[in-house]
């Protein structure tokens, strides 16, 4: 019985080395290249996708670990693009050139799950384990915090 | 490889990039000669394609094909849909988008229906690609401008003549060409194909900027739909048939050579296929040599790699050590040098001087670290090689990768994907040159892609530097002597070794300092280079903005007037006439950046708001950064950012620009400096050589100044003015003076 791991709501079998961490299993093997090479250590933060729905460094996370799992990366986020996140980063204008965003998208959506109406302080918190060296931060702010008023009123 | 999950993986695939690959460019064109100010063609598909060939230089006043530059390819479909083809390079700044929106706007096109392609590397089509030195817009706005009032009025010379109407009677408004008299209109789709067959209007009436649509406002970047949803492809991402990975190990010291290499631990590792050795190669942007280790995927090579047992003869550059080589730049600045121009006497200045005022400035090596490691794939075949590279300079690639394979230029196809940030560093094509060695050696195209560690451990660092100012004051506080002596290593390095001290081009940008103090002197001290040495966004502004905005401050103390106070004192006593527009529009960005923040106003106790002006790459940006201090620590509370850079291409992609230098100015100013001990770097990936987060993140406000005059670029003069404002602000919130980069609170 060969192991399987569900990404953006397709069963996949495992059959990589058990110790490749999840990006490479993503980006080489599925093919999904959204999820970004920042680090390798969890340090940046470009690698971020949902396991079961929460934030996830997937650059030090063994294929092993996910037999079963359901992972969501930033193509499976929304069918149309239209999560709150992503309508309010293309709103704000958040990215310069691009490559951490989908890390920090998949961030403020685990943040999100947890807490639909973050405060700032709390939005700074649980991002500041994304690097962008653009220098997007203001408008990542601000765009986190436009999605959870955009998600208050889809809920009231 | 089993089949059902190849087709699940395809199936997948295909669902995922269904529309990237509607968005490929699958039209034929003819090829375009280089005869004509504009040439344009039919699309075989039906539409127009309008290649601008304008002169690169106006000076020489001929027009031999040396002097043409290419500059814009414009592709009109019979749809009406329009794409526009970016010769530069993108690598998040904003360009292929403030170009191409330069184009519609002239032509009179809707954005909407706007599509923008990243040309492949073709100097003799696009001209120049190397993308640096913030000069894009500063060299394309005007023949960007011209390719797009040429197209238009094509359009409306085909509807003229398909009405008929006399073209006086017609104008083209938003896609569309409208006849006067009658309100009858056409739409660009409609028309393009006539308009292929319009004669190429030599000198283009180019619109009033009270006319302009697109100029000036804030328009989204064109990609940001594609980067959401994780669409948007970078050189890392490139996937091409019968790819093999590599990773990379490189000495650690530069010209260091390979003593010993046991590669059987390595071989051992599942997947792994091959172990190359990568030879140094002595050109500007070769590789430093290394060993690299190729598998069936990037996993495996990484794993490889750190299998691999290896001895490196770590040469002559081996006792390299920062801070003894910090120590000695001091020690050179802090005794005459040699001189590299002098302006008036500064020793008789100095002589009737009513104060003097000494200080020295350092400041570390810095790595660019873009969020995407260095990264390409290269395909090398007997007479061609195809390249997929996240690159600033595909000019560079060709020229390298012809060299390294003993092949023509043309037969180098690079294909010029968008960077995922350079600053400077995808300039050098080593990792370029690599994967080519290795895809040599194995046959197969391959993916190199450098780990974080390599990317900071092997780059081409931004200079190490000492500056030591010294200035004199007469009894009213007037600045009548400068003598600045500067020491670090030079990015002249790379193509001349062995120079031993900064020359005059690296120094030139102190003499020509709007500050234009009569008696004036700069020398440079001996600093030869132990590592590679390169740009960095803003290169020497970063330390001559650091210097001269620091010790204005001091200057300003001595005197007993406020910095700005200062500041307009000595501009206002620049004699020299051929700075009379830099001095006004140094003093302009000054005191709107003075206005907006409230400088001078009182302040908390443990709060200080410092300002500092800089002029760099034909742009005047000065910044006020408020900080407050917290214990020993602090934080940047919100910087006001006043700008000149001429007309505003994109006021949204300006501003980011700003927001950008700001947190690189914060990650410099506060974190980042690369250690050399036995002549490698000591540290490694970002929890040792530390970035700025979003928790350091102030408050940005840009302010421009409105302005016709022409545009100038903005990727890095951002840069210089951050730390010196910021130095001078912490002075003022806690009476402590910094002189040296990274700060330590």
């Amino acid at each position: 019985m060969s192991k399987s791991i569900t990404v953006n709501g397709v069963k996949y079998p495992i059959d990589v080395p058990e110790d490749m961490p999840l990006l490479w299993f993503l980006r080489e093997r599925l093919e999904f290249t959204g999820t970004k090479f920042g680090c390798g250590k969890g340090l940046c933060g470009a690698c971020t996708v949902h396991v079961d729905g929460n934030a996830t460094r997937s650059c030090v996370m063994p294929i092993s670990a996910m037999a079963g799992r359901e992972i969501t990366t930033i193509e499976g986020l929304s069918e149309n693009a239209d999560h709150p996140l992503q309508k309010a980063w293309l709103e704000v204008g958040v990215p310069q050139c691009g490559y951490c965003q989908a890390g920090q998208i998949m961030n403020a959506a685990g943040l999100l799950n947890n807490n639909s109406s973050p405060s700032s302080e709390e939005i700074e918190a649980a991002m500041q384990g994304n690097i962008c060296r653009c220098g997007t931060y203001q408008r990542i702010k601000k765009a986190v915090a436009m999605a959870a008023d955009e998600l208050a009123k889809e809920v009231s | 490889m089993r089949p059902e999950i190849e087709s699940l993986i395809k199936e997948e695939r295909n669902k995922h990039t269904a529309s990237a690959a509607s968005n490929e460019n699958k039209t034929d064109i003819t090829a375009l000669t280089r005869r004509s100010f504009l040439k344009v063609s039919a699309l075989a598909t039906g539409g127009m394609c309008l290649g601008v060939t304008l002169p690169a230089a106006k000076s020489h006043g001929k027009t031999a094909a040396a002097d043409f530059s290419p500059n814009a390819f414009i592709y009109l479909e019979s749809n009406g849909n329009l794409m526009v083809k970016s010769g530069r390079c993108e690598m998040g700044q904003g360009i292929s988008t403030a170009l191409p929106s330069v184009v519609v706007d002239e032509m009179e096109a809707n954005w909407d229906y706007v599509r923008v392609e990243q040309a492949e590397g073709d100097i003799d089509k696009y001209g120049s690609q190397a993308t640096g030195g913030s000069a894009s817009i500063r060299t394309q706005y005007i023949p960007m401008r011209k390719a797009g009032a040429a197209a238009k009025e094509m359009l409306i010379a085909a509807a003229a003549k398909v009405w008929p109407a006399d073209p006086k009677d017609c104008y083209a408004e938003n896609h569309f060409v409208i006849h006067k008299p009658t309100g009858k209109k056409l739409g660009y789709g409609e028309l393009a194909s006539i308009a292929a067959t319009m004669p190429v209007p030599e000198e283009p009436t180019l619109k009033s900027s009270k006319d302009f649509k697109y100029i000036g406002s804030y328009l989204p970047r064109h990609d940001v739909g594609m980067v959401i949803q994780g669409k948007r492809t970078y050189g890392v991402d490139t996937i091409v048939p019968g790819m093999q990975y590599a990773a990379i190990v490189h000495c650690p010291v530069l010209d260091g050579k390979l003593k010993s290499l046991d590669k059987s631990e390595a071989m051992k590792v599942e997947g792994v296929t091959a172990v190359v050795e990568v030879d140094r190669m002595k050109v500007p942007f070769g590789s430093l040599g290394g060993v690299a280790v190729v598998a069936n995927n990037s996993w495996s090579a990484q794993q490889g790699v750190d299998k691999l047992k290896i001895e490196w003869d770590r040469g002559a550059n081996g006792s390299y050590d920062t801070d003894s080589y910090m120590q000695m730049l001091v020690d050179n600045v802090t005794q005459p040098a040699e001189k590299m121009a002098e302006r008036g006497n500064v020793e008789g200045a100095f002589n009737k001087a009513a104060k003097t005022l000494s200080a020295v400035y350092t400041q570390g090596h810095l790595v660019h670290s873009p969020m995407e490691p260095n990264a390409s794939v290269v395909h090398v075949q007997d007479d061609r090689c195809d390249v997929w590279a996240s690159t600033q300079s595909p000019d560079d690639i060709q020229s390298v990768l012809s060299q390294f394979l003993g092949i023509d230029k043309k037969n180098v196809h690079v294909n010029v994907m968008i960077a995922g940030g350079g600053f400077g560093r995808k300039f050098k094509c080593d990792y370029v040159q690599e994967a080519a060695a290795i895809s040599k050696a194995v046959g197969t195209p391959i993916k190199l892609i450098w780990t974080r560690e390599e990317d900071t451990r092997t780059g081409y660092y931004h200079s190490n530097s000492a500056q030591r100012v010294e200035a004199s004051l007469d009894e009213d506080g007037n600045v009548t002597g400068w003598l600045h002596r500067i020491a670090f290593p030079s990015i002249n390095t790379l193509f001349t070794p062995g120079i031993e001290r900064a020359p005059a081009n690296a120094v030139a940008d102190l003499e020509s300092h709007p500050f234009g103090i009569s008696n004036y002197r700069s020398e440079s001290g001996k600093a030869p280079a132990h590592t590679r040495i390169g740009w960095y966004r803003a290169v020497y502004a970063i330390f001559y903005g650091f210097s001269h905005g620091v010790f204005a401050d001091e200057l300003a103390e001595q005197a007993g007037v406020d910095t700005v106070t200062m500041l307009n004192r000595i501009y206002d006593n620049n004699e020299n006439k051929a700075q009379a527009e830099q001095v006004a529009r140094s003093k302009a960005v000054l005191e709107l950046a003075a206005k907006k923040s409230g400088f001078g106003k009182p302040l908390p106790k443990g709060e200080g708001l410092g300002i500092a002006v800089h002029y760099s790459f034909q742009t005047y940006v000065a910044m006020a950064v408020h900080v407050r201090m917290k214990g020993d620590d602090f934080e940047v509370v919100r910087v006001d950012s006043a700008v000149d850079c001429g007309q505003v291409l994109n006021k949204d992609g300006a501003t980011a620009q700003q927001e950008g230098a700001v947190a690189m100015g914060i990650s410099l100013s506060k974190y980042c400096e690369i250690k050399f001990k036995d002549g490698a770097v000591v540290t490694s990936n970002f929890h040792d050589y530390p970035v700025m987060r979003i928790t350091d993140m102030p408050e940005v406000h840009v302010h421009f100044v409105e302005s016709d005059a022409s545009p100038t670029g903005l990727g890095e003069p951002g840069m210089a003015p951050f730390a010196p404002a910021l130095s001078n602000a912490l002075y003022q919130a806690s009476g402590k003076r910094h002189r040296s980069l990274p700060i330590k609170a």
